[in-house]
């Protein structure tokens, strides 16, 4: 028997074909035999390793507390949960009762009819319950759409200005006088040299460029400008728009261009930014945080200033960024889910824990008067900037929720770089010439955009 | 009485179910939902060929479509020679250590596109990257800020992919190479014809069959161009869609915005684009076969 199985083996098979279909028997038997993860409690998804870091003492509390409602926390990655988040809303497979997830993903939810949106409408609990008193108003804003709460903020994300103390002040430089952007330039200005004869600018002034759509974004944010209107319809072909995209351009290119770009999360970014390569950058208060873990070389060498205002009396800030909580309408188990929100967003321990790890600050303005925020922070040169971004928190601008939030801001992006072509193919420096240019750009960029979101006959209908 | 014979069909069975259930079956799906606008899949709207309509006037798809052109014609024009000529090096027997070149040359090919994104992506840094480092040091007034991935996204891809593809096609070539008639190279010394004539009229003219095919697949592999691109300018088209290409666009359309039916049209535009190609390189061939 064994003699005639191994002829036909030697007949059928080679030696190597025997060796893979081994491996191949072997690794199936070994994939079928591990467990499959099981989760125990109610599902609960998010991306973000710090969140998660934040919530594990929460969790377990609550785990301890209500046996019965249990709760399993599960991080995903954020491409995972953007897809399975999406098919589970779109197509009904099974979705967690609780999801956190980032602006960007959230926005894609809201691209068909409103009823038809896969997070609970929360608007009604957060009025009835006065939760929307509790939360900074202008952090609702991206989860919003039409009119409808679909989740809570975790955080403000407002903005300061960070620059290289250590330079500035070994040059003698008084930051103090400073109220605006121009104000920022004329005191900087003398950085801008360079000393050690390699042909380029020692520091530059500030984190910007034309391919910095980001950047822009902010700025114009917080000039008061706007990419969508409270309906969620473009209207960034505006003067203001114009206005600030073409200082901006002055910025980046021609011969007073005194900003360069830094990449904001790369290796050569973070080298580039400990050798003083660039004096300022926009810092919303989540990258103060992971700069403390990826940059530690920065510690000490840095402070923080209200960003510079358009004009004297403006705002000191803007907004980059965001994550809200919500449950799935598929959720058996609401009451449960939301209890457990308000359990984790609303806590004053959580606001203490998000603060220390990652320097991000609630959105719960009851938290704001905590110590823990007044804490002089020694990579921040001992800065208290728990209270520096809490005194911008109330005034970080709007943001539209629009689905096509994320095409509207490769629209401000492309004019910015379309505008810098312009200036330099024709030498044209001065920001009213500019002005006229830009906005003949950002007309055009929102007629495509106005076209792209024509074509959507789900939200055109419900329009109507 | 005939008898039917049943063998065949037998045989044939496994591969009819599977070709049918997995390229058919999705090929003629995906023709109705070019058709329509999707809101996810469960909620549809017939357009007819609206999809269409829009895409032959959507900047972003032309902005695509001429990116991958330029990509395709990086590939066929500089990555094509270059790996032509490194066979033709490693195909000279005086050669000292031949067998270790070709391992050299061929050795990026086995590492994947998205490692070489990610192995790329700082070479091309601003400032700090080793190419604008190396172009500075070498060439007098080279920008260390020359922006190549932001501002000359398409050439930056096309040199890494040249880095990448170069010994995998060299490779065909060399084979194609080995098989060219000696006779023919001594009768044509012994004509006196130089080195360029032998290559003209012997080299190219037997090599040509491998050359068409490895052209064709180049163009192929040129217009399905994404990992590469969306890992290298960090899961994004780059500045102003610089580094947009037509797959990428499909991914874009129908797996970040949603938009499935329009997705499709976009797939079948392309398909279209790539017979056309493969039908005009054939009859070029077919030509100069005749000759």
């Amino acid at each position: 028997m064994i003699k005639a199985l191994r002829e036909n083996i030697d007949r059928f098979l080679s030696p190597g074909a025997l060796v893979i279909l081994s491996i191949a028997i072997v690794t199936t038997f070994i994939v079928a035999s591990l467990p499959s993860k099981v989760v125990d409690g109610i599902p609960f998804w998010l991306t973000a390793t710090a969140h998660k870091k934040a919530y594990v003492k929460l969790v377990a509390e609550w785990n301890e507390e209500k046996p019965e409602k249990k709760i399993g926390m599960t991080q995903l990655h954020s491409r995972a949960l953007e897809r399975r988040m999406l098919s589970g809303f779109l197509s009904g497979t099974p979705v967690a009762d609780i999801i956190e997830a980032n602006l960007g993903v959230v926005a894609k939810v809201f691209l068909g009819p409103v009823n038809e949106i896969g997070f609970v409408d929360l608007t009604d609990y957060v009025h009835d319950e006065g939760i929307y008193e509790q939360i900074n108003e202008p952090s609702f804003a991206p989860y919003i759409s039409r009119g409808h709460i679909f989740g809570l903020p975790h955080d403000v994300h407002p903005v300061l200005l960070a620059y290289r103390s250590d330079i500035v002040e070994a040059a003698g430089i008084d930051v103090s006088t400073i109220e605006t952007w121009d104000d920022y330039f004329r005191v900087m200005r003398p950085l801008f040299r360079d000393r050690d004869g390699d042909g380029q600018p020692d520091h530059y002034l500030m984190t910007a460029d034309d391919t910095r759509g980001d950047v822009a974004i902010m700025l114009i944010l917080q000039a008061g400008g706007s990419i969508f209107d409270q309906n969620d319809k473009p209207n960034f072909a505006s003067q203001r728009n114009a206005h600030v995209l073409a200082k901006l351009t002055t910025w980046i290119a021609g011969p007073n261009a005194t900003c360069t770009d830094v990449p904001a999360n790369t290796a050569a970014g973070h080298r580039q930014r400990l050798e003083g390569f660039v004096i300022g950058t926009l810092v919303p208060d989540w990258m103060a945080g992971s700069w403390k873990i990826e940059n530690p070389g920065l510690s000490g060498k840095l402070k923080f200033m209200p960003v510079p205002a358009w004009e004297k009396g403006g705002r000191r800030t803007s907004v980059a960024g965001g994550t809200m909580i919500g449950i799935p309408k598929a959720s058996e188990n609401f009451e449960t889910g939301w209890e457990f929100v308000k359990h984790l967003y609303l806590n004053p321990e959580l606001a203490r824990h998000m603060f220390e790890n990652t320097s991000i600050i609630s959105p719960v303005k009851t938290t704001w008067s905590q110590s823990f925020y007044d804490e002089p922070d020694p990579f921040f040169s001992g800065q208290p900037i728990g209270r520096m971004y809490i005194e911008q928190a109330p005034e970080v601008p709007h943001r539209p929720s629009s689905p096509y939030t994320a095409a509207g801001g490769q629209k401000i992006s492309s004019s910015l770089i379309a505008l810098a072509q312009y200036a330099r193919a024709n030498e044209v420096y001065d920001v009213e010439s500019l002005e006229i240019e830009a906005l003949r750009i950002l007309q055009d960029a929102q007629a495509s955009l106005e076209r792209l979101i024509s074509r959507n006959l789900f939200l055109v209908k419900e329009a109507e | 009485m005939k008898r039917l014979n049943l063998a065949p069909w037998l045989f044939l069975t496994p591969f009819l179910f599977l070709f049918s259930l997995f390229t058919v079956w999705p090929l003629i799906n995906s023709m109705f939902l070019s058709m329509q606008q999707t809101y996810g899949p469960g909620r549809t709207e017939w357009v007819g060929l609206h999809n269409f309509k829009f895409l032959l006037t959507d900047p972003l798809f032309w902005k695509a479509t001429a990116n991958t052109v330029k990509f395709a014609a990086g590939s066929l024009f500089i990555q094509l020679p270059v790996a032509l000529g490194l066979a033709l090096l490693l195909n000279r027997p005086a050669l000292k250590g031949r067998a270790y070149f070709r391992l050299i040359f061929f050795a990026p090919s086995l590492v994947g596109m998205p490692f070489v994104a990610m192995l790329f992506a700082p070479i091309f840094a601003r400032h700090t990257g080793l190419l604008n480092k190396t172009l500075n040091y070498f060439i007098s007034g080279w920008p260390i800020d020359f922006a190549w991935t932001q501002n000359y996204v398409m050439s930056a891809l096309i040199i890494a992919a040249l880095w990448m593809s170069a010994g995998f096609n060299m490779v065909y070539f060399l084979a194609a190479l080995q098989n060219v008639s000696r006779d023919l190279i001594e009768a044509a010394e012994i004509d006196g014809a130089g080195a360029w004539h032998k290559f003209w009229h012997i080299t190219l003219p037997e090599i040509l069959p491998i050359a068409g095919f490895v052209t064709l697949l180049s163009v192929i592999g040129s217009f399905q161009l994404f990992e590469l691109s969306y890992i290298m300018l960090n899961d994004s088209a780059g500045p102003d869609n610089r580094g947009l290409t037509i797959v990428m666009y499909l991914y874009q359309t129908g797996f970040e915005a949603g938009d499935l039916g329009y997705a499709s049209s976009i797939g079948w535009v392309l398909a279209l684009m790539l017979i056309t190609i493969a039908l005009i390189q054939r009859r070029i061939l077919k030509r100069h076969e005749e000759h």
